[in-house]
């Protein structure tokens, strides 16, 4: 097993190289000074502010900074007295708070849904689910995002005549903030995952149940219900873990419309401001950090298949 | 025919060929799109007061008397400009056209009109005052007597564009709505095609050389994957902004180009992994056919269904992503996408007006609906692995 764990993590090495190098090539595409300075600047205000960017030096010695420490250091252009790391540090909280909550919220209903599917696999029931997935994947996510504001925000505090889910922002004062800032974009995000979910656990254990000792089982004369939570749930949750752990870095990227739209000041909507904003320091630290992150969530997802499939321990 | 058992179980499936009929309709109405059916100008173009409701659905007075309001400051303003003839021949509003009669007496009419115009100005509420609706209707009738009455084709071509209302600059939702299928097709058929016939060469040629190749590959798209896409996605169209097509939709392309082709990479290079150790692939090496041609002419034909299932995935991730990335500012920006529409449409939802989202969102639910139910049925018909 250890042998396979440490291939893992060899293979990853150059792959985190890769990845920073396309993001630094890809920034620098398009001369950032001039695209923050504007066409305007003159000379030695674009040569300082390279000399300060520290974009004068070889390439190398920037690709090896990078690696090094993210640049989090670095001054934020848009945020003057504010470093990288400091906006980082800050913007992971709110995109936690929806992210980790939404995930298992998520999973839970996904994983419900598919195996009532696959329980009553081809009846009604499934198809009524399936139909539906299908229905709701076929409208776009902004979509979720404007009406589920309007009717969660706006016409709720309507109708009852109360304030329950914030509008948009996000505050940490007063004792049920996190239901008022944080519940209803949980909510709406969940909507938006759970069809696609749905369908790919369902499909998973139905592969599952296909499989042989499944058979068996069903011969030995179990319960249908013992079957699939003994015999057939035990087995999918494998492919359930790994789908989870690799939707972890996704996630906090996809919150990156919610966090837009709802004005919420998590690691998405850092990351879109400072693009649109052309604020190259910061792009650049957030991706290198998305990177690593995902990186890791990689390794981790490798050895933790590892250590429950035992098939993997023998290749 | 190398398909045909699968097309059979293809045909046998009725959701399947409705949801190919219905992506027929879609590619014939985009075609007729780029043969000139709705021009861009068409879906640029002023057709009426802004925030009109589709249907001809009632409208609050207080509203109905903003739009007389815009429809008399046209007329007005055209009767104050030094040459009023040739101003009013400018004026238009779609089809119609400020009245044929001399200016003097256009201008009689529009001081009529302002005498009852004046009257309601006063009122602070239109809503609340049932007693002044009468009045209302009245200046309405006043007002129309300033526009050409329309006829023939023009009548029924001004209440086609009016059937889903006006947005806030008061052009046709339908038009741009379904001027906007040909963005989605030109954005799905381009991304995907070019995303699969990439990935397709770099999957097959890295399982069939395997060697350096195979590694290099697999380092490209591992690297690529490792960034979740809508970062690497805003980054790319970071890379093009302030250059000279950042206005088209060439970072778009790029964009998904480079990160959607992994996907048929993956699966192809699998694939072929499978069939390189086939038979007939070492009989035909046996035979001392050359490696490429092997490739070309036995190895790739057996992908070939992968690969449209792989661009009907692509195709519908693209028009979607289109979507998000307008949304965020990134995407498409002076063409009438639904994107954009969708994007406008947040401010008229909270004030309860909800026929642009809608429009969008229906034409578009009826494309991506067509191509789920459509590549489910292709991937049950051509994939043996595929669970149903």
């Amino acid at each position: 097993m250890w042998q396979y764990v440490v291939r893992k993590l060899l293979w990853n090495i150059p792959v985190y190289l890769g990845i920073l190098l396309v993001v630094m090539l890809a920034l620098r595409v398009n001369d950032p000074v001039w695209g923050r300075l504007g066409k305007n600047a003159t000379q030695e205000q674009y040569d300082k502010e390279r000399e300060k960017l520290g974009l004068k030096e070889p390439f190398i010695r920037q690709y090896g900074k990078l690696l090094w420490g993210f640049d989090l250091g670095r001054e934020s252009w848009d945020k003057p007295g504010r470093t990288v790391g400091e906006e980082l540090a800050q913007a992971v909280w709110p995109s936690f708070w929806i992210a980790l909550p939404a995930l298992v919220l998520t999973t839970l209903i996904a994983l419900a849904t598919a195996l009532v599917a696959a329980f009553r696999r081809g009846r009604a029931l499934d198809r009524g689910l399936m139909a539906g997935a299908v229905v709701g994947m076929s409208i776009s996510y902004v979509v979720y995002i404007i009406l589920g504001q309007y009717f969660g925000a706006y016409r709720l505090s309507e109708w009852t005549g109360r304030q329950i889910f914030a509008i948009q922002g996000y505050d940490t004062k007063g004792s049920v903030w996190w239901a008022h800032f944080c519940l209803l974009p949980v909510l709406i995000n969940t909507v938006l995952a759970v069809g696609y979910d749905s369908r790919f656990y369902r499909a998973v254990i139905v592969e599952e149940v296909t499989r042989d000792h499944v058979r068996t089982a069903r011969a030995k004369g179990l319960t249908e219900r013992a079957v699939m939570l003994k015999h057939v749930l035990r087995n999918a949750l494998i492919s359930v873990i790994t789908h989870v752990m690799i939707t972890l870095p996704f996630l906090i990227a996809g919150e990156i419309l919610i966090e837009v739209y709802f004005n919420i000041p998590g690691m998405g909507r850092t990351l879109i401001t400072a693009i649109l904003g052309k604020d190259f320091p910061m792009v650049q630290g957030f991706t290198a950090v998305f990177a690593a992150v995902f990186i890791v969530t990689n390794i981790l997802t490798d050895v933790l298949y590892a250590l429950v499939d035992p098939r993997v321990r023998l290749s | 025919m190398l398909l045909s058992r699968s097309f059979r179980k293809f045909r046998k499936s009725k959701l399947a060929l409705a949801a190919a009929a219905g992506i027929a309709l879609y590619l014939a109405i985009g075609i007729g799109i780029f043969g000139g059916l709705v021009t861009r100008e068409e879906a640029f173009e002023r057709v009426g007061p802004d925030s009109v409701p589709g249907f001809g659905a009632e409208q609050k007075p207080e509203k109905r008397f903003g739009d007389v309001d815009f429809e008399m400051t046209l007329v007005e303003r055209a009767l104050k400009r030094k040459d009023p003839e040739r101003a009013l021949e400018e004026t238009m509003l779609g089809h119609r056209r400020p009245a044929a009669v001399p200016v003097e007496e256009l201008r009689k009419r529009l001081d009529a009109a302002f005498e009852i115009y004046d009257e309601l100005e006063e009122s602070k509420d239109l809503n609340r005052e049932p007693e002044l609706w009468p009045k209302l209707a009245e200046l309405e009738t006043a007002a129309a007597r300033l526009w050409q009455p329309l006829e023939g084709w023009d009548t029924f071509s001004q209440h086609t564009k009016l059937v889903l209302g006006t947005d806030r600059q008061g052009r046709s939702i339908l038009l741009r709505a379904v001027y906007a299928i040909k963005i989605a097709l030109q954005v799905g058929v381009i991304v995907g095609i070019s995303a699969v016939l990439f990935g397709t060469a770099l999957g097959a040629a890295a399982a069939f050389y395997g060697g350096w190749v195979d590694i290099v590959v697999q380092w490209l798209y591992s690297t690529l994957s490792s960034v979740p896409y809508l970062v690497l996605l805003s980054v790319l169209v970071f890379m093009f902004q302030g250059s000279a097509v950042e206005q088209s939709l060439m970072p778009l392309y790029a964009a998904f180009g480079l990160t959607f082709w992994i996907g048929p990479c993956r699966v192809v290079r699998g694939e072929v992994l499978k069939i390189k150790q086939l038979d007939y692939v070492h009989a035909a090496t046996a035979l001392g056919q050359r490696r490429w041609r092997i490739l070309l002419k036995h190895v790739i034909p057996n992908v070939s269904h992968l690969m449209l299932v792989q661009f009907s995935l692509l195709f519908i991730s693209a028009i979607k992503a289109e979507v998000v990335l307008t949304f965020l500012g990134l995407g498409v920006k002076d063409e009438p996408s639904w994107g954009i529409m969708i994007s406008q449409a947040k401010q008229e939802v909270v004030n309860g007006f909800f026929w642009q989202i809608g429009a969008a969102t229906a034409a578009m639910f009826g494309l991506v609906l067509a191509f789920n139910i459509f590549t489910d049925a292709l991937q049950d018909a051509l994939d043996p692995k595929h669970i149903a």
